[in-house]
């Protein structure tokens, strides 16, 4: 299961966003990858390192692969924290 | 034992004595044994211990740094615990482990790898590295048990010497026991620099390599105003610091030479600026900026929330007046839970009472309920609230009346309230133009210099290309400020100042001949300012102010102070 989607925060994928994307990934049943749209590399979603070692910026793309049991619940919350512009506490 | 002198940034106006703890996180481990030596799950476990340890010791720090400083510099620590947990980072661990290393070598090679990657990608990466870098040290500090300085319990009148002093290692410094801090890196916005002002500690951030030279066990001398590390300091040196660091905190009120009442208060944001501000003998608080109280949550705090926060205040200081600023959101400070608008001037937009009586009006009106309760407690005889950013006497009507309905709802709720002193904040040149309107419906007037320098110059508040213009020297800012006291002449109306003009001892004598009857400021600087009012006499105050209200210029306004002092 595959999605795209636009990093709408103005931090990015970084301190508190990434923070709570990280924690929500963490959350589900499904093996959850994350890349930039643009590129085939994709990286473990559940990794603060990872994500934040991405660099992704305020308005890029990213590109979200799940599996698993929960993969379209994860994709939805995951989603959903990227397109929000604060971060949610 | 020569005294020498090395040179930093001074982030404090605080001097303190005390003796070097050099604290070195990163310090080199000693050599590995060889691998066959390594009992890797002796070793595997002693990890797995170290982390759930240092997680603990996260959880623990965070909500010591919510309630100390503040939800935004806490927040760090949450990131802090998910590097801990970081999938990579185990794995890392583990296979050096497995590879023959013991638990701390393992732990320091496999972050140095992620450090390097960070520190090579630059920007907000940088930052990143800092955060690793401070879980690594966390780590091996917990596996090598006790070898290292623990900051939690240094011996009394330690000043520690460092690198860099990360959010981790500030939250653990007990600040009774410590004598200041003295860092090789940083400036005066770094994360060490305000944690040392809102704790009031002396310290000197970026003195640079040369502090190496200073070992472990040095007498220092730690001058947090003008930046000075003085080692191994005679003892004239030391007296001298000693009697500066004792700067006669003065729990009395002050007044001046001649005998006139002048009222030094301290601005305070969370209940956590309270203790300082006791300490450090202000007479009570002469700005509590409420938003504080609204920012960083997911929903606002409910009127019993505040009415606690308001009563906590006024208990802090029994004879003191408790101003409190009702709502100043918009601007520069963004509430999640508000749908601010995206506005191409937020400093000239819906900001202040213009929000509290518009979209607002809900927040607002919850805020005025815990308030005239709070006006009713045991001390709430000593309250009083004024309205941000008033430019029309519409406004002030506005906001008045609406104290004045909530309080009949109340009286009709049968709820115990009581009306507290009323004033408004003069921060625009509208305020200050029309105080005489605005004078006979107050109480009093609260000068907000950092907003009214910034409107009356039109000169953007951190906007470094223009702070020459936005300085509170500013001879059309003086005008305003005296437009504004003058404006009360025969009304039953004081004065008094918030900002960070009133905090500088070196204008109190001015601001004193203006004719303010209070100065409000951090806490940090009440000492100096209660010594300055009590070497001032009034008229020659009156006589200095006219002198400078002659100015053409800031250069010529700075000039007369300095010959003045």
């Amino acid at each position: 299961m595959e999605r795209t989607v636009t990093v709408v925060p103005e931090d990015g994928l970084h301190a508190r966003p990434a923070s709570q994307f990280v924690e929500t990934a963490n959350e589900f049943d499904a093996d959850i990858q994350l890349g930039r749209a643009d590129e085939d590399d994709l990286v473990p979603a559940a990794s603060m390192l990872a994500v934040t070692g991405l660099g992704v910026g305020h308005d890029e793309s990213v590109r979200l692969v799940a599996e698993g049991d929960d993969a379209e619940a994860a994709l939805d919350a995951l989603e959903d924290i990227l397109s929000t512009p604060e971060a949610k506490q | 034992m020569t005294e020498r002198t090395l040179s930093g940034i001074g982030v404090t106006p605080l001097s303190g004595v005390g003796t070097v703890v050099w604290y070195r996180p990163d310090a080199d481990l000693p050599e590995p044994p060889a691998p066959e030596d390594v009992d890797e799950d002796a070793e595997l476990a002693r990890f797995e211990d170290a982390r759930a340890a240092a997680e603990d010791e996260l959880e623990a720090e965070r909500e010591r740094t919510a309630e100390r400083v503040g939800e935004e510099e806490a927040a760090v620590f949450d990131a802090h615990v998910q590097f801990l947990n970081d999938p990579q980072i185990t794995d890392g661990v583990t296979d050096a482990i497995e590879g023959g290393l013991p638990a701390e070598h393992a732990v320091q090679e496999t972050f140095s790898e992620f450090v390097e990657q960070f520190e090579n990608m630059g920007g907000r990466m940088g930052e990143r590295a800092d955060d690793l870098r401070d879980v690594r040290d966390r780590l091996v500090r917990v596996l090598s048990d006790g070898e290292r300085v623990d900051l939690s319990s240094l011996p009394e009148g330690s000043v520690v010497v460092a690198e860099r002093l990360t959010p981790s290692d500030t939250a653990q410094l007990d600040p009774e026991r410590v004598a200041g801090f003295v860092t090789v890196t940083g400036g005066r916005t770094s994360h060490a620099a305000i944690f040392a002002r809102s704790l009031a500690l002396p310290a000197i951030v970026g003195v640079g390599e040369e502090l190496q030279s200073v070992e472990d066990g040095t007498e220092v001398v730690v001058d947090g105003e003008s930046g000075d590390l003085v080692v191994d300091p005679t003892d004239e040196r030391k007296e001298a610091a000693a009697a500066a660091a004792e700067v006669d905190i003065r729990h009395e009120s002050v007044e001046t030479a001649d005998g006139v009442d002048i009222e030094v208060a301290a601005n305070i944001g969370t209940l956590a600026d309270l203790g300082p501000a006791v300490d450090r003998g202000a007479d009570g608080v002469g700005l509590f900026r409420t938003e504080f109280l609204f920012l960083d949550r997911e929903s606002p705090p409910d009127e019993d929330e505040q009415y606690e926060a308001y009563v906590k205040a006024l208990e802090s200081f029994e004879d003191g007046r408790v101003v409190v600023r009702t709502l100043d959101i918009g601007g520069d400070k963004p509430v999640p839970y508000l749908d601010l608008p995206d506005e191409e001037n937020p400093f000239l937009g819906e900001r202040g009472i213009r929000r509290s009586l518009g979209p607002d009006a809900d927040l607002f009106e919850t805020q005025v309920r815990a308030l005239l309760r709070a006006a009713a407690s045991a001390d709430g005889a000593n309250l009083s609230v004024m309205l941000p950013l008033v430019s029309t006497v519409e406004e002030l009507r506005a906001g008045r009346e609406r104290f004045e309905s909530v309080a009949a709802d109340l009286d009709s709720e049968g709820v115990e309230n009581e009306l507290p002193e009323f004033g408004i904040m003069v921060e625009t040149p509208a305020a200050a133009f029309m105080a005489d309107r605005f004078a006979p419906h107050v109480d009093f007037f609260s000068i907000g210099t950092n907003d009214l320098a910034q409107y009356v110059m039109a000169a953007e508040r951190g906007n470094e290309r223009v702070s020459d213009l936005g300085d509170y020297r500013q001879p059309a800012v003086l005008r305003a400020i005296d437009a504004t006291v003058s404006a009360t002449e025969g009304e039953d109306c004081w004065v008094g100042m918030c900002g960070e003009m009133a905090g500088d001892p070196d204008l109190t004598e001015l601001l004193v001949g203006l004719g303010l009857d209070e100065l409000s400021m951090s806490a940090v600087t009440v000492p100096q300012v209660k010594a300055a009012v009590a070497e001032t006499d009034t008229a020659d105050a009156r006589e200095l102010a006219e002198r400078v209200l002659q100015a053409d210029t800031k250069a010529e306004v700075a000039e007369i102070l300095t010959l003045d002092q």
